[in-house]
């Protein structure tokens, strides 16, 4: 991609997201707090292209996917997607949209009804949506959602008990595939697989992108992951969106403490880099109880009065969007720190 | 040198039908004082059995079959019941991937520490108190004396993981097994723990038998690999060899297949198919079948090792060539 080309339009856009869930407690179940789940994130998501979406446990991360989708009702914010607000329009205005944003998740054993045959898992989405007009075109496609994922038309007949974890898995995206969504939105699709079939399934997924124009929200913990798929990457830490940019850009040079931190802390499996050091100190702490001003501050080594007062703006630089006082002029600094570069 | 710990043909089986299938098949392997072996593998590869198969806690109806586990020349495999259990508190600790689980969740982490030390030792409570409090400090537990009191549900994942070294380390073992010490805490807290592990292992001496799947926590802190293919060891060698050039093709599959290591956007290498249950494991090669190089006379070979200059391989394509050094 060319530095001038401009930006296609997004595909889906969210604009100030908050997912809360209140904290209960007594006998009269009184609300007492909120869990800070999503507090105020931003994304775009272009069609055919990736989005991932890294964070640490806790961080809000499935919270936002399953918030797109209205898995989880959003507290408030706009989804935009086609013309369309998804967090506020109604459930049946939702409903023939749905076939265009599908969901992959991380255990299919558990999102898959162990009852149904394959067949009837895959025919379910078409049923839904009323897509093919007999019973014969269903099991047509069946068999083509079946191929496309790589797994045998035989299949078809059979329980999901019957196959191991990175079948299941490409049974859950054939499932998801078969209704021809716009988007994908994978929720740690592959991190309870083995090394081996996980690369399996990243390459399957990179083909299905290349062969339907499909867009990915990938949803994972893994940087490893997140570098290989190239595309976007959004950076999040206790419910907000620290950094996003191009993929090869944010992990050639990071600008957010944390995200340099993060990158940092990848483990590396080759003998010759030196080992890591650890980077970031401490826990991530309670999205209950998330500190003041920037919610990183309680662990960034580069921290200082702002950091724990005011809550940082997103501030383009270059290709980036990055929430850091480090790079905000207008944030006063202490004497022996100076001014940030000019964008 | 000879090895603190000394396995040799070490094999379990569990019943399926009439007859019993093999886990583990003929495990061998030498772990050092003050060294860091690390057994990797995929789920099924038989790394975490090994390691109840070392302290003989195969859940029934598996037995170890066959084989010898020496610790300093003792053999354990032929203890009494009691003098294992003082084996497995004293010389041989244990740190497992899922703090939450191993620690009672109502009793203070402090006194579930106290409560270790005064098993194994006859000290009193003010020494044991005195002890836990300098080992929650070593492992990096802040402000330890409040620490001590609190409940397992009130600290991270990362605090609880610490609480686990300190409890492990507090009997002064000989030998660490930590069957996935990191696998289930967040990759900031991940590079931590190594590196406390890392500091904690050059301070005591203790050698350390580390399980994983991640090729890249083994290069933090093994000196040697042994990699495992259903239920047995495929290659062994030093970590920098094995890393940088794997010999059997299993072990190069892995590699391979790690997406950070490839270009970013460039398709992995996968391995077909799936590492079989044990039930299904081939005669011959047990990989032949997902093999690159597989030849029709792996299906017939009985695994062996070939050995070069302390790198051991079994693969008949390697032996065959003499491809070493």
């Amino acid at each position: 991609m060319s530095e001038q080309e401009a930006q296609p339009e997004p595909l889906l856009s969210v604009r100030g997201l908050k997912t809360w869930f209140p904290i209960r407690q007594g006998l009269l179940r009184r609300v007492v707090g909120h869990v800070r789940a999503v507090d105020g994130v931003d994304l775009d998501i272009h069609p055919g292209r990736t989005l991932a979406l890294v964070g640490e446990s806790g961080c809000g991360k499935t919270t936002v996917g399953r918030s797109i989708l209205r898995l989880t009702p959003p507290t408030a914010g706009q989804v935009l997607y086609r013309g369309h607000d998804l967090a506020t329009i109604t459930e049946s205005e939702m409903q023939p949209l749905r076939r265009k944003l599908q969901m992959v998740f991380q255990d299919p054993m558990t999102s898959l009804d162990p009852r149904m045959r394959v067949r009837d898992l895959l025919e379910e989405g078409l049923r839904a949506f009323g897509i093919g007009a007999t019973a014969s075109e269903r099991l047509d496609r069946a068999a083509e959602a079946l191929r496309r994922v790589q797994l045998h038309p035989d299949h078809l007949t059979r329980f999901p008990h019957e196959f191991s974890g990175g079948q299941r898995q490409r049974i859950g995206i054939a499932r998801a595939l078969i209704v021809e969504p716009e988007l994908l939105i994978c929720d740690e699709a592959v991190s309870a697989l083995d090394v081996s079939i996980q690369a399996q399934v990243l390459n399957l997924l990179g083909d299905l992108q290349a062969e339907l124009g499909v867009a990915y929200l990938f949803i994972t913990h893994d940087l490893s992951v997140v570098r290989h798929l190239g595309g976007d990457v959004a950076v999040m830490y206790l419910g907000r969106i620290v950094e996003t940019g191009p993929t090869a850009d944010v992990f050639a040079g990071p600008l957010h403490p944390y995200t340099r931190g993060l990158l940092g802390s990848i483990l590396s499996a080759d003998p010759d880099v030196p080992r890591t050091q650890a980077k970031v100190l401490g826990d991530v702490p309670s999205p209950a109880d998330p500190p003041p001003g920037c919610h990183f501050h309680t662990r960034c080594s580069e921290a200082w009065a702002p950091c724990r007062t005011i809550a940082p703006r997103a501030l383009v630089r270059g290709r980036l969007t990055v929430r850091c006082h480090l790079y905000d002029e207008a944030v006063s600094r202490p004497p022996e720190r100076p001014s940030p570069p000019a964008s | 040198m000879s090895a603190l710990l000394e396995v040799e043909g070490l094999t379990t089986t569990f019943p399926a039908g009439s007859e019993r299938v093999p886990v583990l098949r003929d495990i061998s392997f030498q772990l050092h004082a003050g060294r860091c072996l690390a057994l990797v593998g995929e789920s099924g590869s038989g790394k975490s059995m090994t390691a109840l198969s070392i302290l003989r806690l195969v859940p029934r109806p598996g037995r170890v079959e066959a084989g010898s586990v020496r610790l300093d020349g003792r053999e354990l495999t032929k203890l009494s019941v009691p003098d294992m259990r003082r084996v497995r508190g004293r010389e041989v600790a244990m740190i497992f991937q899922e703090p939450m689980t191993s620690l009672n969740p109502v009793v203070s982490v402090g006194q579930q520490v106290v409560e270790a030390i005064e098993l194994h030792e006859k000290v009193s409570q003010k020494a044991a108190r005195e002890r836990t409090l300098d080992l929650f400090r070593r492992v990096g537990i802040p402000d330890p004396e409040a620490r001590f009191h609190a409940f397992p549900h009130q600290l991270s994942g990362g605090l609880k993981q610490r609480v686990m070294i300190a409890m492990a380390l507090s009997v002064r073992p000989r030998v660490l097994l930590a069957d996935e010490p990191t696998t289930a805490l967040d990759v900031t807290v991940q590079a931590q723990i190594l590196e406390l592990l890392r500091e904690l292992q050059a301070e005591s001496g203790a050698a350390i038998l580390l399980i994983t799947h991640d090729f890249g926590v083994v290069n933090q802190l093994a000196d040697d690999i042994a990699v495992m293919y259903a239920g047995r060891i495929v290659e062994t060698g030093q970590r920098a060899d094995v890393l940088r050039g794997a010999l059997h093709p299993y072990t190069q599959g892995l590699l391979r297949a790690l997406p950070g290591r490839a270009q970013s956007g460039e398709r992995l290498l996968e391995i077909p198919g799936r590492m079989p249950s044990p039930k299904d494991v081939p005669a011959g090669c047990p990989f032949a079948p997902r093999c690159p190089e597989a030849t029709p006379a792996c299906p017939a070979w009985s695994p062996r090792f070939t050995e070069v200059g302390g790198r051991k391989v079994a693969c008949l394509m390697r032996e065959s060539r003499g491809e070493l050094g």
